[in-house]
């Protein structure tokens, strides 16, 4: 089969302003306000929380749980420059920017919830960093990741923008910085793939201290292994899910084999993980416990089989091949990885006694939705303005075509290579 | 050569960037667990003695300037349901489902000798004080960000939720009071000595005694507090099992004792993520090698340059 997808095409020709962009743009300004609004007033009105429940979703879920899904380039930057899975360099960008928007959004969702955040400047002293804890590895590793390696890692498609369109001046100066972020690149995405690794295991290793208010069921030495391969599942899912419903959406062709690695790739991850899972719950004596159909089992079973049945079915190079049955069982992988990433922060998180409960408040749910619907504003603006949605080669042509119809002044070859550099 | 020298030093710039240098002598990541206080202060309370009079709970909100939460009784005295942000020691009483059995109890920090709170704080601004073994709090290194509520066996750190500049609120052993030579304030206003004040030794050593003397008087002829979590300097003697009046059944192990094996394990002098990182960009380097050639010839015979 040829390989469909070749290169990062804009989405072009498709006006940025359409009713569902206006509607989660509106989200995504009212979380904004509402969360400017906190960076200014107590935490308590604006959240659920409480001592006990200390935790509320802007932590448990924009961070602890999104920022799996941001694994994305994590998990396909592994499978490609890692293990070589050459193909899937066509969904690279992708991958990337899925990450950068989570990452930004788990991140500046963070800067909310702490409720000392001008304290921050500390981490510019090594003296008073406290090596032991999981939360400082996280509030070190995660915003240098974000900012620094993923940021370098989104560059070129927008310096690729600026060249293909920008004057003179500017072409100059990146062919200038070219040669040098060539000879970084690869050791820069080598620390891509070191600092996750380093982070999302510690977001598990967090939950190690609370011991026992965490249930048993979730409550594991292996829980930092465990949250960091359940990255690279969150990851694979997110990108499969965010390129078809991307393609679906803005009516662009789709690459099945590409697709059905990536599922190959996600069904492999969870298996591994399921082994290690279910390996761990029995040799702890947890079985019982799985199987005990109370509340906490429910959720058990559901996050295993929700994981399982996707396996499974992509075992089978037909059905993985199926669209439908990729992107139904992708969105099922991802929903039962997402409950067991937020489970033992709040669902299976037992603190004092049966009268504590949380559920977040209504501004909390507001600004944890302002992120999320910050992210995909961000997603549909930064795929119409770069190359980053991957598309046959023929969609390039046509888009170059018409850019040098209508553009004559950026003085662009068929391929799309302006003529004066 | 150079190409070498150049992995090294990009190794070198990621590990000071990434900056996780866990294993460094003499800070924080030291023995496990980590050494104990060398004069440890502590509190013994004994459910035996105690009247129920409550009179350390306004002596504690003076001695540390804390508003008194009179919340449920309207606001005519001090009547907080547990600890709070405005309450670091309370009394409580607990009966059985059909009251013949009670007690009453004193909360306060338990000032563990492996405190989770301490070990998971960022950047410390919880910290043992390594001569008295007082956990104190720094509101300066402090970020706000709550893990010392999360990880707290006991749930004692509160947080001031309706506070622009929210400090955690907790039992300090009235450190400024120990500075002066004087007892916590709780002690000294106690009238029957149901909670006393002494070194973390003489205090065991009284708590054995009172046990020794009066066989089957108190729960598990034991003291909470001597190994429970690794071992707290605020030690318990109860009449009745200690879950009932909200001291849990922990391990002799602490949890940080248990959380921090790994983690110190695997980034000792950061010889995990170097290591990792190492194979990473040698594995990189030579795809990247690959693909920059593959690129490159693609380029000439399509005219389409490559796209990172």
């Amino acid at each position: 089969m040829i390989n469909y997808w070749q290169r990062g095409v804009p989405v072009w020709q498709v006006r940025y302003l359409t009713v569902s962009f206006a509607g989660l743009s509106v989200v995504a300004v009212v979380g904004l306000a509402l969360a400017a609004l906190r960076m200014v007033s107590p935490l308590g009105p604006f959240s659920g929380m409480s001592d006990m429940y200390a935790w509320g979703v802007w932590k448990t879920f924009n961070v602890m749980t999104l920022t799996a899904f941001g694994s994305a380039g994590f998990s396909v930057g592994i499978a490609t420059w890692v293990l070589g899975h050459q193909r899937l360099h066509a969904v690279m960008r992708t991958a990337i920017l899925v990450s950068l928007l989570f990452y930004g959004t788990g991140l500046l969702a963070l800067g909310v919830d702490v409720g000392r955040v001008w304290n921050f400047y500390n981490i510019l002293f090594p003296w008073r960093w406290n090596t032991d804890s999981a939360m400082f590895e996280v509030a070190l590793c995660m915003p240098l990741y974000a900012f620094l390696f993923l940021a370098f890692e989104n560059v070129p498609y927008v310096l690729e923008r600026i060249w293909a369109t920008g004057g003179p001046v500017a072409r100059r100066r990146i062919r200038a910085v070219e040669p040098f972020l060539r000879r970084i690149y690869p050791f820069m995405i080598a620390g891509a793939y070191v600092l996750p690794a380093m982070h999302q295991s510690s977001l598990g290793a967090l939950l190690s201290l609370a011991g026992a208010k965490v249930h048993p069921l979730w409550q594991t030495p292996w829980l930092p292994v465990l949250y960091l391969i359940q990255a690279v599942v969150c990851g694979f899912a997110a990108t499969i899910f965010a390129l078809m419903t991307a393609c679906l959406y803005w009516k662009r062709p789709i690459d099945v084999s590409i697709l059905s690695e990536l599922a190959d790739l996600l069904s492999k991850t969870i298996f591994l993980w399921l082994g290690l899972r279910l390996a761990d719950v029995a040799w702890r004596h947890e079985l019982g416990a799985a199987v005990a159909l109370d509340s906490y089992s429910v959720i058990f079973l559901a996050e295993n089989v929700g994981l399982l049945v996707p396996a499974l079915v992509f075992r089978s190079r037909r059905l993985r091949e199926t669209p439908r049955v990729l992107y139904n069982m992708t969105t099922l992988a991802g929903l039962a990885s997402l409950l067991y990433r937020f489970a033992p922060t709040t669902l299976a998180f037992r603190p004092g006694g049966p009268h504590d409960v949380y559920f977040p408040s209504v501004p909390e749910l507001l600004i944890m939705c302002g992120w999320i619907a910050l992210a995909i504003v961000g997603f549909s603006l930064a795929v119409k303005t770069f190359a980053i949605l991957p598309a046959p080669i023929e969609a390039w042509d046509r888009l170059i075509a018409v850019a040098r119809a209508d553009h004559p002044e950026w003085r662009l070859d068929v391929h799309g290579n302006p003529t004066d550099d | 050569m150079r190409g070498v020298t150049r992995r090294e030093m990009f190794g070198l710039a990621a590990a000071a960037g990434a900056g996780i240098v866990a294993g460094s002598p003499g800070t924080s990541a030291g023995a496990n667990p980590p050494a104990a206080p060398r004069e440890p202060v502590a509190m013994l309370y004994d459910t035996t003695r105690c009247t129920g009079c409550k009179a350390c709970m306004p002596a504690c909100a003076e001695a540390n300037g804390l508003e008194p939460d009179t919340a449920m009784s309207g606001g005519i005295w001090q009547m907080p349901l547990d600890l709070n942000a405005q309450t670091k020691n309370v009394i409580k009483l607990w009966q059985s489902d059909d009251g013949s059995e009670w007690s009453f109890v004193k909360r306060q920090c338990m000032h563990c000798l492996d405190p989770a709170c301490v070990s998971g704080c960022p950047f410390g601004a919880l910290e043992k004080s390594p001569l008295d073994g007082v956990v104190g709090w720094e509101p300066s290194l402090c970020i706000g960000c709550r893990y010392c509520e999360v990880a707290c066996p006991f749930d004692i750190p509160k947080f001031e939720w309706n506070k622009f500049n929210p400090k955690i609120v907790k039992c300090q052993f009235c450190d400024h009071r120990l500075a002066d030579g004087l007892q916590p304030a709780c002690t000294a206003a106690c009238p029957v000595e149901a909670v006393i004040f002494g070194s973390r030794d003489a205090l065991l050593a009284d708590a054995h005694a009172r046990i020794d003397a009066a066989p089957g008087k108190y729960f598990a002829e034991r003291v909470y507090g001597e190994h429970d979590a690794g071992g707290t300097q605020v030690l318990y003697l109860s009449h009745v099992p200690f879950e009932d009046i909200g001291l849990p059944t922990l391990s002799t192990v602490s949890n940080p004792e248990y959380a921090r094996k790994w983690p110190r394990r695997m980034y000792k002098w950061l010889w995990g993520p170097l290591a990792i990182y190492g194979l990473v960009a040698g594995v990189v380097q030579r795809r990247w090698q690959k693909h920059e050639r593959e690129a490159h010839r693609l380029e000439r015979e399509t005219g389409l340059r490559e796209q990172l």
